[in-house]
């Protein structure tokens, strides 16, 4: 009985964590029409869209007394995607019948027309199949002007790339993001990583005066707030940036060229802040559990000879794998989804936005069209998923296997 | 030549005096055991020579070096842990050959050092495996082969058996007993078991609460404790003691005593500081006893413990003093039984 419940919660919670995923990808393989008019969840079965098609094409009509025609070759013609097919279910009819109130009178109503009924269309008798075959017939050979009609067609599920084709390839902000991401996360995850590994030794395993209330301060840093110290860290980069400019100045001659001006924005501020913001957890993390490892194995390597240099690269590296696959998780994910950092701090040049800049900025130009934005979304996820894929093999249980006791 | 020599050795922890002016000479070639209850500062004090722990005062030096201001490896020791504390992401190979590489030997050397110690421990099979994929008792020996390959003047040992079963303990004690005739080289190993002590020992250091109790080959600690601790820690079943006052003999090496339902004379007074008329202590190891209708020492048993080689019976006396008999043959003694035992007053001590 309580197991079966904690199954259900747990489904649940499943499926609510799961469900944006899918609503997002769902969304970016549908067509622009589907993903703007019906929900996500309606992709997989057949649904009703509206879609609308000219009887003919301008211009090029002979006089008929009947034309036939399908309505899904008129909607499909010049596509090679999201191709509709299914069943036509009506056609809405927009025009003036007899007035029966009024004798003499017209009046103008909407109606649905459907499968097999006669419609009245520029004086022909329009009748049309659920399987989409249509005739349109006159008293006597006629010439009308093209019809736009709009059908509610039974649409079967229609998936395609197009999205992410059109999101990656016809335009140069989407993969600018991703390089200029990378730019930013790469070193952002290995510099803080690093300067961390060492710092966490020597707070574990170094004796020197002060260590464990220096430990206490740089853990107690991890409450300072980011956007607390926009402020200083924008006013530092500035500082530094026209510092480098007069040095430019002086050493080049870039005065000619009008280039001295050294960007205070740039990705080396990125680098830096997301280094010292992320050093407080990380040295944390890693140093507790380094802490952790048996003492004997540090002790049995200094009677060998080993330098702390050589006990941290020969000993402590390769036996802290997963803590540092771990945090570089962590740190990566955090650079990657970072905003307000990349927002302030970052490099403005439109080339070199950030993925989470660029999905901000694409809410303006592609207002409602949800399938290109989705296609965006996807690409910014994929990219940490396959990350921590790919970082999960260094998940070992039982490094320590066999060192000391037990094991 | 002494191989290992402490002067006045101290070591305090914060307040706590852990080692106590401690002094000792082991001799090049010799097998000495620190032994001792736990929390009696053994292992601090192998800690110390090993280099792994500063002294607070004191002089140690190994091969007529000072050590003190040297690191642990520069001190030509080795040391084998109670945990085998082997690096778990290498082979054996790697495990032994760690601190050669460390040194800059020479590749063909290193190899021929460790082929030659892991010929020694026969396990030449073992090399490329990882620690993981071994027993206990080849763990324990790759700890050993680490030692033996960096030919230290000293070997180190601090409670290497604790962590083997009983059967494993036996023939590794064994194993490391043939190891050092075969090496001949300088050993100190700790453990707080005295059966080790007993049988692996040249010289048994007894520690109690960081200070030396005694210090002599183990037969002559058995037979001759310099104190009561010594003589209760080494000897299985514990040896019994009689509370009683010295009637004569003070100053002497040989005391009368007079107890509750006990008097004898001549037996070996160990106390220097008694006079005649104090309080003492009569002590007698339960295979010292016989067996004797006539026996003045008398005593209900309450507990019969037949270890097949042995067999240990506790007894209470009328003032309620427990003491314990252990005799090889199999007796029919039976709970509640009154038995009445004499003894030797040679093999008797007074503390």
């Amino acid at each position: 009985m309580t197991r079966t419940f904690k199954h259900v919660v747990l489904g649940l919670i499943v499926v609510i964590w799961v469900l944006p995923f899918i609503a997002l990808v769902t969304t970016s393989l549908r067509s622009e029409t589907a993903s703007k008019t019906s929900g996500f969840w309606t992709a997989f079965t057949p649904t009703e869209l509206g879609h609308r098609f000219g009887t003919h094409d301008r211009g090029e009509i002979e006089p008929f007394v009947t034309m036939s025609g399908n309505i899904f070759e008129r909607l499909n013609e010049g596509k090679d995607s999201f191709e509709v097919e299914g069943e036509v279910n009506s056609i809405l009819f927009k025009g003036r019948v007899d007035d029966p109130d009024n004798p003499g009178k017209t009046k103008l109503i909407r109606q649905l027309i459907y499968a097999g009924e006669v419609m009245d269309v520029r004086d022909g008798d329009f009748v049309f199949q659920s399987n989409g075959d249509f005739t349109w017939s006159f008293p006597e050979a006629t010439a009308p002007k093209p019809k736009n009609l709009d059908a509610f067609i039974n649409q079967d599920p229609v998936f395609g790339t197009d999205a992410y084709v059109e999101v990656l390839f016809e335009n140069e902000n989407v993969p600018n993001a991703l390089i200029a991401s990378f730019i930013v996360t790469i070193p952002a995850t290995i510099i803080p990583i690093t300067i961390a590994a060492f710092a966490a030794y020597a707070f574990a395993w170094m004796r020197f005066p002060g260590r464990d209330w220096l430990f206490v301060l740089v853990v107690s840093l991890m409450v300072v707030p980011t956007q607390l110290a926009f402020l200083p860290v924008l006013q530092g980069f500035s500082g530094i940036a026209s510092w480098a400019t007069s040095l430019n100045a002086w050493m080049t001659d870039c005065e000619a060229t009008k280039t001295c001006q050294v960007a205070s924005k740039s990705f080396a501020s990125l680098w830096v802040t997301h280094t010292a913001f992320g050093l407080p957890l990380a040295i944390y993390l890693l140093r507790n559990y380094i802490v952790g490892l048996p003492k004997e194995l540090l002790e049995s390597a200094r009677i060998d000879g080993a330098s702390h240099l050589q006990i941290f690269t020969r000993l402590i590296i390769p036996l802290s794998v997963p803590a540092l696959a771990s945090f570089s998780i962590f740190q990566f994910l955090w650079v990657w989804n970072d905003l307000i950092v990349a927002l302030y701090i970052g490099p403005a040049d439109s080339s070199d936005l950030v993925f989470p800049i660029r999905l901000q900025k694409q809410l303006g130009t592609f207002k409602d069209q949800l399938h290109l934005l989705n296609a965006s979304a996807v690409i910014s996820i994929i990219v940490p998923v396959i990350v921590f894929l790919s970082m999960q093999r260094y998940f070992i249980r039982g490094l320590l296997a066999g060192s000391v006791k037990g094991g | 030549m002494a191989q290992v020599a402490l002067k006045g050795v101290n070591k305090s922890f914060g307040n706590v005096d852990v080692i106590h002016d401690v002094d000792l000479q082991i001799d090049d070639g010799e097998f000495v055991v620190f032994v001792g209850p736990s929390g009696c500062g053994k292992s601090t004090l192998l800690r110390l020579i090993a280099g792994l722990e500063n002294l607070s005062s004191g002089e140690i030096h190994i091969a007529d070096r000072p050590v003190m201001d040297l690191p642990p490896s520069k001190r030509g020791i080795a040391m084998v842990f109670q945990s085998y504390a082997l690096y778990p992401h290498m082979t054996v190979f790697h495990n032994m050959a760690f601190s050669l590489g460390l040194q800059g030997v020479s590749k063909a050397e290193i190899h021929e050092r460790v082929e030659a110690a892991a010929k020694i421990l026969q396990m030449e099979h073992l090399l490329d495996r990882r620690p993981a994929a071994l027993s206990g008792g080849q763990r324990q020996r790759v700890a050993i082969g680490r030692a033996i390959v960096r030919n230290p003047d000293v070997f180190l040992f601090d409670e290497p058996l604790s962590n083997l079963d009983a059967a494993l303990r036996h023939d590794t004690r064994v194993e490391i007993s043939k190891l050092h005739n075969q090496l001949g080289a300088t050993t100190i190993y700790v453990t707080h078991d005295q059966v080790e002590a007993m049988t692996l020992a040249d010289k048994i250091v007894v520690l109690k609460d960081g200070e030396v109790m005694q210090v002599g080959a183990p037969m002559d600690l058995f037979n001759f404790p310099a104190n009561e601790f010594v003589a209760g820690f080494l000897g299985s079943p514990k040896m019994n003691f009689f509370d009683g006052e010295l009637v004569s003999g003070a100053g002497s090496n040989s005391g009368e005593f007079k107890g509750d339902s006990l008097h004898s004379n001549g037996v070996r007074l160990v106390s220097t500081n008694k006079s005649n008329g104090d309080k003492i202590k009569l002590g007698i190891r339960p295979q010292h006893l016989v067996i004797d209708p006539d026996g003045q020492l008398k005593g209900k048993a309450t507990l019969v413990e037949r270890l097949g080689t042995e067999t240990v019976i506790e007894l209470i006396t009328e003032s309620q003093t427990t003491f314990r008999f252990a005799s090889p043959e199999s007796l029919d003694i039976v709970n509640g039984q009154d038995v009445s035992f004499s003894f030797d007053p040679a093999s008797a001590h007074l503390f």
